[in-house]
């Protein structure tokens, strides 16, 4: 006989399973291709960084290839999933009427979905960094910790924009610019050292510097990731959560007659 | 108590605006107080307890705050004052199949709503069959619910919604999903989880539908309740107040001669806002009939402009006391819009009245009941002649027999 607790456990798994499921089997029915899209956009944008810095303005990274879809797939994670969970609360109008729905468990959900496409194209990554004869090894095992500590950034994110565009609808669009500005201060197809040495300190409070910095040193350079860089990232995760999760919480209980 | 509701208020903001707010605007105009003057209190003041296996019944006009009332009970949303308390688990048949995804199949979508209504997955997996067979889906269950009727949808959504073991269920007009087949099995269901200890809270702006199946009822006005006992007292009340609400709406008229020649009088024999118009009312064969003959009631009918599934009634009284002995309207079935002349058709197969003088009063309501916009009280005569003269309204065929010599059964 399982307890209270555990029950309710159970059901919060069996709930962000399933909720899990339904954006992947929706995703997987809408088209022939599938999950293979969620591959297909960052491959493309690949060959184009490729040939255009390679070809054209000649950037000098090594392992470029692996370089630039390491930053576009972790990139793509965040994308996808904060611009999904801003919309996500319109999204599943009949469920937050429901009785008893936690509606917490909505942009965790979303995070969650964003988290496995990024595991789904893990091998594809491992394929290139092998073309690319990158020091692959035991620093491989630190992997999960920093999808760990993206997931924290991707749902706190999550939860103070879903709660935002329900206040205020054009929230996804802002977003939409906000994430083009983003994406160009994340080192997802230059190298960090272009970066002037003065800013690097102001650059460097983009929480995605740091982190799109761990998983390269794991990947393509087998070292574990400096926990120095990574260190503020973790911190402003442990804050921004509690705190993040507080102010949906707070707004939720508004929602039903907002939407 | 398995509900506990007290002194419950809730506050909306006012100045409902056309569209959402923007994040646009907001900053364009930071530090200028958006507050509306516009707030109103959706619910006030509102009290009252529902125990294990009663029914309550919540009846009110479109705006009342009964929907509000039902998500604050099930715990959406918060109150603004007082508390809602409920024991055990709450279970909802709000907009029946409308969480659905319309890509997955009947049975990926049944996972997901039996889970966000509070099963576990292997609960939810127990249960599939049951819920099938009572939805009456079985073959459907692996097409995409897009490929379902409406029908098939709610049907889904019910049957889900009841097998959820909950201890209270709040209910919103239910009584529309599907067949008359269907309706009876889901009122079985209901009767059968209320027999089990189920505390039931039915919103509908029926009072047939609270009178005839609940244990109690509270009529919300504008937020408030302004009527609470029996239920029969209760949508008495509400039905009263409907006929003032007419009265008023019932605008000035010289007195005018029907296609069949009876004089209508507004205020006399004639109420509502006329909004819609009945022109003639004929009855088959004729007004004049003996006792277990079929009649039929043909209503013609005009309207100025569209009206959304308005309500048509006949009723019959009796001449000298008014008493009324029969009540018939259209239910939900009739969900189709008046927009122009037509006729209403009423038949019945046969009419045992006993024999004396009455009058069939006919009339077309809104949708909510709220007033009526027009109604011919006694005005359309109808005679009863031959058969037993005694006291009562009844006068079906009927045999006596006298046995004697055997003990009684």
């Amino acid at each position: 006989m399982m307890s209270l607790g555990d029950q309710r456990v159970v059901h919060y798994l069996d709930l962000l399973w399933v909720l899990v499921g339904r954006e992947m089997k929706i995703l997987y029915k809408r088209s022939v291709m599938g999950v293979l899209w969620t591959l297909i956009t960052p491959l493309l944008q690949l060959l184009t960084f490729v040939l255009i810095f390679r070809l054209v303005l000649a950037i000098e990274v090594e392992h470029y290839a692996s370089y630039v879809l390491t930053g576009l797939l972790v990139w793509q994670w965040l994308q996808k999933s904060t611009l999904q969970a801003t919309g996500t609360i319109i999204g599943n109008r009949a469920l937050i009427r429901q009785p008893g729905f936690p509606v917490s468990i909505l942009p965790v959900a979303v995070a969650v979905t964003g988290l496995i496409h990024f595991a789904l194209a893990l091998p594809v990554l491992l394929g290139f960094l092998i073309v690319d004869q990158a020091d692959l090894g035991m620093a491989l095992a630190w992997l999960p910790l920093l999808m760990l500590i993206q997931l924290g950034v991707v749902v706190a994110a999550s939860y103070l924009l879903a709660g935002l565009n329900v206040a205020f609808r054009d929230t996804q669009h802002i977003l939409t610019s906000l994430l083009q500005v983003l994406f160009y201060l994340t080192p997802v197809f230059y190298s960090v050292e272009r970066i002037p040495a003065e800013y690097r300190d102001l650059y460097a409070l983009n929480p995605m510097v740091p982190l799109l910095t761990g998983y390269r040193q794991i990947l393509i350079e087998g070292q574990p990731p400096s926990w120095g860089s990574l260190l503020p990232v973790v911190v402003l995760v442990l804050v921004l959560l509690p705190l993040s999760y507080r102010v949906f919480e707070r707004q939720s209980q508004r929602f039903v007659e907002e939407i | 108590m398995s509900v506990s509701v007290q002194n419950l208020g809730k506050r909306f903001r006012g100045g409902r605006r056309d569209r959402p707010p923007t994040l646009k605007e907001r900053l364009l105009t930071w530090g200028h107080s958006r507050r509306s003057p516009g707030d109103f209190w959706a619910l006030r003041h509102v009290s009252f307890e529902v125990a294990d296996g009663e029914m309550l019944g919540i009846i009110g006009q479109n705006g009342a705050g009964k929907s509000t009332l039902l998500q604050l009970i099930g715990g959406v949303g918060r109150a603004d004052e007082g508390r809602v308390r409920t024991q055990g688990k709450v279970g909802a048949l709000l907009d029946l199949g409308a969480g659905f995804s319309p890509d997955l199949t009947g049975r990926e979508n049944l996972f997901v709503m039996g889970i966000a209504a509070g099963l576990t997955r292997r609960q939810v997996a127990a249960r599939v069959d049951r819920i099938l067979a009572f939805a009456e889906i079985e073959q459907a269950i692996d097409n995409p619910v897009r490929t379902y009727s409406s029908g098939m949808q709610m049907r889904l959504g019910f049957a889900i919604a009841v097998h959820t073991d909950p201890q209270v269920l709040l209910v919103d007009e239910f009584l529309s999903v599907g067949d008359l087949a269907f309706q009876s099995k889901c009122l079985e269901r209901i009767r059968a989880l209320k027999s089990d200890g189920c505390a039931i809270l039915l919103v509908s702006h029926s009072p047939e539908q609270i009178a005839g199946l609940c244990d109690r009822a509270i009529w919300l006005r504008q937020g408030e309740v302004v009527s609470e006992g029996p239920p029969e007292m209760v949508t008495q009340r509400y039905r009263e107040e409907m006929r003032q609400e007419t009265k008023r709406r019932t605008p000035q008229r010289a007195p005018e001669r029907s296609a069949s020649g009876a004089m209508l009088e507004m205020e006399h024999n004639r109420f509502g806002s006329l909004e819609a118009e009945i022109l003639e009312v004929r009855l088959h064969p004729c007004g004049s009939l003996e006792p277990g003959e079929a009649l039929r009631i043909e209503i013609g009918f005009r309207v100025d402009r569209p009206l959304p599934s308005p309500r048509f009634n006949v009723s019959i009284s009796r001449a000298a006391d008014g008493f009324i002995c029969l009540d018939l309207s259209t239910g939900h079935a009739s969900e189709q819009a008046l927009i122009d002349n037509g006729t209403a058709v009423l038949s019945l197969q046969r009419l045992d009245l006993a024999s004396g003088a009455y009058f069939v009063n006919v009339g077309i309501f809104r949708t909510d009941w709220r007033y009526a916009y027009d109604y011919h009280w006694h005005v359309y005569p109808l005679q009863i002649t031959g058969g037993s003269a005694g006291e009562g309204v009844l006068a079906p065929p009927f045999a006596w027999q006298l046995e004697q010599g055997a003990p009684p059964r």
